[in-house]
């Protein structure tokens, strides 16, 4: 008799615990929401309301007339993101390849240098890669954010042959029989196999690369070349007493990755589990 | 037929890995190379043309700047607390969403959500929360009666402000140890339960050594994050107030960027590659004693 209670009771408790955690963590989101649907005039006071009064959206009008450059710069996330991805796909499956079905001993101490690359701190190589980049003639140019990903990430590498090599070596035997090659094995057997694993290196190229804030922020100059993340940056200096168009810059570079989140988050967990990047 | 295939398979492996093994080349060892170059000499900008060899100069240099000694506290400040503060935090909302009940999904994917704003807006959100004048934080805190504290200027909130902003964003660390939790295997917890174990026993004796290997992980991967803290603090208080959050990659990057030494900016970026792997050495060893492998594959 008494069981049940006290089990609802635990219930209770549970999701009493659950909402207050939670409330901190989306709190901040929300008062995000709240903020860029207020008037300029509404956030100076205090205390502050939540609920805005007016409910207006004139912090996007004034948002994109401060700077009109807020178009450029969402074409130019969404461009450098596409190449990103396109290259990281294609180059990183085509690696993979070699990695999983090439009969070689040149493997054996390669594939853990590729694995060993993805514990370099990024930061150290911070200033030897813009000396570098400055040396290509490729300060001011999208080329260090691309070119980079056209030749192989290691995380992706790693994904890629991790999945190629659940694919039996059967289908590549019946290939060279029918008189098939190595990149008729690789175009025409493996890859339209791997629709999974190319789905999860879009979605985290993409992520990665519209999360990137410092390789932008070092290697562009010209505002016009700016990703959304650098010219967030740049208006934070220009316009840090309009709180409300802030939140409106904010709440637009959230809306692509919220929208991948809701429709693939099957995929960003289970690359997240396997290994500890962020995407 | 497969022998003659396998005859050429080497440089036909090297064809197929070459973007690789470009990539690897002229982004890694080609800058790596010229770092450990630039450290020795007296170039101070990326084109220079004339340069002497200055020995160990930069390197003494470096020690004598009283800088270099802020931005190492500042560092090992975020990594000696930040670190344990924040893994700690992981691991509680990964218990909390480990909870069995209904729509327990929904719960998961909102805390997850904060992780994938991107950095600036993230710090434009924390301005605001933290704001003294007009944040919510503030407006909260003087409901209980307490006076306006200014976070993001103060030179002892700063740091803590920071750990908190990476308390909110470490769903990926919770997304590890809530998989980890979830492969401990029940019955160990009913033998326990059988045994009379409690609660506080259960968590000591049975979960934490189930998912060390995890934590383990986890602890190794923030350690290295927090070692090379830059954007949070560029971008909330650039390094400031009063250099409390002037870290050593802030450090490397004003060397570079303000006072154009890229040698010094080399050298400092040397070090934290050496004391980077140091640490991370040491953890290693250091696990054998704690981390419990179930099954050594």
């Amino acid at each position: 008799m008494n069981k049940p209670q006290s089990n609802g009771l635990k219930t209770l408790g549970k999701y009493l615990i659950l909402t207050v955690a939670l409330a901190l963590f989306v709190g901040p989101l929300i008062w995000m929401l709240s903020t860029m649907l207020k008037t300029k005039a509404e956030t100076y006071e205090f205390p502050p309301s939540i609920i805005p009064n007016p409910i207006t959206v004139e912090s996007f009008e004034r948002l994109f007339s401060v700077q009109p450059l807020m178009w450029t710069w969402i074409g130019n996330s969404f461009t450098i993101s596409i190449l990103i991805v396109i290259g990281a796909v294609i180059s990183s499956s085509i690696v993979a390849y070699g990695f999983s079905r090439f009969q070689t001993n040149h493997r054996k101490y390669l594939f853990p240098i590729v694995l060993a690359t993805l514990m370099i701190p990024p930061s150290i190589m911070m200033i030897p890669s813009y000396v570098l980049f400055t040396k290509l003639d490729w300060i001011d140019t999208w080329l260090p954010l691309i070119v980079p990903a056209w030749l192989g990430g290691a995380y992706y590498i790693f994904l890629f042959r991790q999945f190629f090599m659940t694919i039996p070596h059967e289908l590549d035997e019946a290939t060279y029989l029918d008189g098939g090659g190595r990149w008729v094995v690789y175009s025409k057997v493996i890859m339209p196999l791997s629709k999974p694993i190319v789905v999860t290196t879009v979605i985290f190229a993409f992520v990665n690369s519209w999360l990137d804030f410092l390789g932008p922020f070092l290697y562009l100059k010209d505002n016009a070349k700016f990703t959304l993340s650098v010219g967030l940056q740049l208006l934070i200096g220009q316009t840090s007493q309009d709180l409300p168009s802030l939140s409106a810059g904010a709440f637009i570079s959230i809306i692509p990755i919220a929208l991948l989140f809701l429709f693939a988050q099957r995929y960003i967990v289970e690359g997240v589990v396997l290994t500890g990047s962020k995407g | 037929m497969k022998g003659s295939l396998r005859k050429f398979d080497t440089p036909l492996f090297f064809l197929y890995i070459a973007p690789w093994l470009i990539g690897f080349a002229l982004f890694f060892l080609i800058p790596f190379g010229t770092s450990v170059f630039y450290a020795f000499t007296d170039a101070r900008l990326p084109g220079s043309v004339d340069y002497n060899f200055v020995g160990l100069d930069n390197f003494i240099d470096m020690f004598n700047n009283p800088i270099f000694g802020k931005s190492l506290f500042n560092t090992f400040y975020f990594v000696v607390i930040g670190v344990p503060v924040v893994t700690t935090g992981m691991l509680l909302l990964a218990m909390l969403l480990n909870l069995n009940v209904k729509g327990i999904a929904v719960f998961r994917a909102f805390y997850y959500l904060p992780t994938l704003v991107p950095i600036v807006a993230t710090v434009i959100i924390w301005k605001l929360v933290f704001n003294s004048e007009f944040g919510i934080l503030n407006a909260v805190l003087s409901t209980f009666g307490m006076a306006k504290t200014d976070w993001l200027g103060g030179e002892h909130t700063i740091k803590p402000v920071i750990i908190i902003l990476q308390v909110w964003i470490s769903g990926s660390g919770v997304l590890i140890f809530l998989a980890a939790l979830k492969n401990v295997p029940k019955h160990l917890y009913e033998a326990a339960h059988i045994d009379g174990a409690g609660r506080f026993r259960n968590f000591f004796h049975i979960t934490l050594p189930m998912i060390s290997p995890s934590i383990l992980f986890v602890v190794i991967i923030q350690t290295m994050y927090n070692f090379q803290l830059f954007t949070e603090a560029l971008l909330l208080s650039r390094g400031g107030p009063n250099y409390a959050a002037y870290t050593f990659v802030y450090n490397i990057y004003k060397s570079a960027f303000t006072d154009l030494r890229f040698n010094m900016a080399m050298t400092q970026s040397i070090f934290l590659f050496a004391l980077i792997s140091l640490i991370t050495f040491v953890l290693m060893k250091l696990s054998n004693r704690f981390v419990y492998y179930e099954s050594e594959k």
